[in-house]
């Protein structure tokens, strides 16, 4: 294999991605080329950094509401080309035949406008509100991955003991024994943050590609975990939604709700979960 | 003969926030982007006798998307100077360059951000593209050639030289 070959593996490779085989060659150029060597290094970290520093916009609540409504009253492909029609000649043709019909009437028309916006507003309010419980748990536990990220990308992996110390003096619930890391995967920090309204452990690790899951656990009152939407890996069935681009898994263990969220693919996040699985 | 009673899978709404993220990054305007994605919600709808459950809808929307993009909008009024990948090729490898762990650092207040922003715009769309679905949104080689509808080969390739691409930026950013 040469340097033009081997380049264009490296993400994938990095991301545990590449058949064995196709790895193994891969690795054996990098290995003795310090040019390829160079690039895979700088392929983990320019991903980490994109992933860490680049903002994501947030969706308009005005626009998840129009798609909301566009997706529950969507029944058969007609009525969606007539409703899409319709929604089309609102956003660009404008409000032209509103006006017609309401010309010589300005009052009528602001009037209008203005309980528009009240009910824009309200229902948007409302949307948020309605959002349920594991979508926001799910949203709030990805941004915090994220910040964690930013925190702990160039400290050193903490010695894994001192790190449960620190944490268990900060909560009230007992949830030791925690994976502390191996060989592949390293324990680099934890910390307590409030999530859900309830305080959090929070454990991050990282392994040698630069990919970061963090694990929260947090007393399991109060959280329903969907019965859809289930992961199977080996015997555990937990819950599995993407968040963000994040694979986000959720289960109970003891009197625990373990939270995983994690910058690995599907495969990758399955391996991490038995590891944590496993050593709780 | 079309299915009438198709409809999208409830997922459909969950990917929402990554599609209207990147319709951010191609429109490069929030109502733009508005529309882009509603669009695409009904461009998908309407298609959803087309899609195959089981298979991946969350590619499917994103090929939706940005095939609504470039039929739909004039990108290029608002694209603003970007780099020629071939210039750079030329470049002198800078391996080992101190700006990328610089960066990876970043100051307390965040704002190493907005320069890998503005480098991230100064790609290439097919460039910033396949770095936004790759390290983004997790999407595979694959799933991105399926949703830029390319070789997989150039995908890669595009990833690739996209990374020296931003490592050189970020390099010739002022610190």
């Amino acid at each position: 294999m040469d340097c033009s070959e081997a380049c264009k593996h490296l993400s994938d490779l990095n991301r545990g991605r590449l058949e064995a085989d196709t790895a193994e060659v891969v690795r054996a150029h990098v290995a003795q080329c310090p040019t390829c060597a160079a690039a895979l290094q700088t392929e983990a970290r320019v991903r980490v950094l994109i992933q860490a520093q680049v903002p994501r916009h947030s969706t308009p609540s005005a626009l998840r509401a129009r798609v909301q409504a566009l997706l529950a009253e969507s029944t058969s492909p007609e009525e969606s080309v007539a409703r899409g029609a319709a929604a089309r000649s609102r956003r660009t043709a404008g409000l032209s035949g509103w006006r017609d019909l309401f010309r010589g009437h300005p009052w009528t028309l602001g009037s209008l406008a203005c309980a528009a916006a009240v009910l824009l507003v309200v229902s948007a309010g409302w949307l948020w509100l309605a959002k349920d419980p594991v979508s926001r748990l799910a949203d709030r536990a990805v941004a915090e991955h994220l910040e964690y990220i930013k925190d702990t990308m160039t400290r050193p992996a903490a010695e894994p003991s001192a790190v449960m110390g620190e944490v268990k003096s900060q909560v009230d619930f007992a949830f030791e024994p925690v994976f502390p890391g191996d060989a592949q995967v390293q324990l680099v920090s934890g910390k307590v943050e409030k999530l859900g309204g309830k305080r959090t452990a929070m454990f991050i690790y990282r392994d040698a590609s630069g990919h970061y899951t963090t694990l929260f656990l947090m007393p399991e009152a109060g959280i329903v975990i969907p019965d859809e939407g289930r992961l199977p890996i080996e015997t555990f069935k937990p819950y599995h939604r993407m968040t963000k681009g994040r694979q986000l898994l959720l289960w109970k263990q003891r009197n625990l709700a373990c939270l995983l969220v994690s910058d690995l693919d599907q495969a990758g996040m399955a391996s991490m979960f038995l590891k944590v699985r496993k050593a709780a | 003969m079309e299915n009438p009673r198709t409809r999208l899978p409830e997922e459909a709404l969950s990917h929402l926030d990554a599609l209207y993220n990147l319709a951010r990054w191609l429109a490069r305007d929030s109502v733009e982007a508005e529309d882009l994605v509603q669009e695409t919600y009904l461009r998908a709808v309407r298609a959803a006798h087309q899609f195959q459950p089981g298979t991946n809808l969350r590619a499917w929307l994103f090929r939706i998307l940005r095939n609504t993009f470039f039929t739909q909008y004039k990108r290029k009024r608002r694209e603003p100077e970007v780099v020629d990948p071939e210039i750079l090729d030329g470049m002198p490898d800078t391996s080992g360059a101190v700006s990328v762990d610089d960066r990876m650092a970043g100051p307390p207040d965040g704002t190493a951000g907005l320069d890998l922003v503005a480098a991230l715009n100064r790609l290439p769309e097919e460039y910033r593209s396949v770095v936004l679905l790759s390290d983004l949104e997790d999407f595979s080689m694959g799933e991105i050639a399926a949703i830029m509808d390319c070789p997989v080969g150039t995908v890669k390739s595009r990833l690739f030289r996209a990374r020296g691409i931003l490592k050189q930026l970020l390099r010739d950013y002022p610190h």
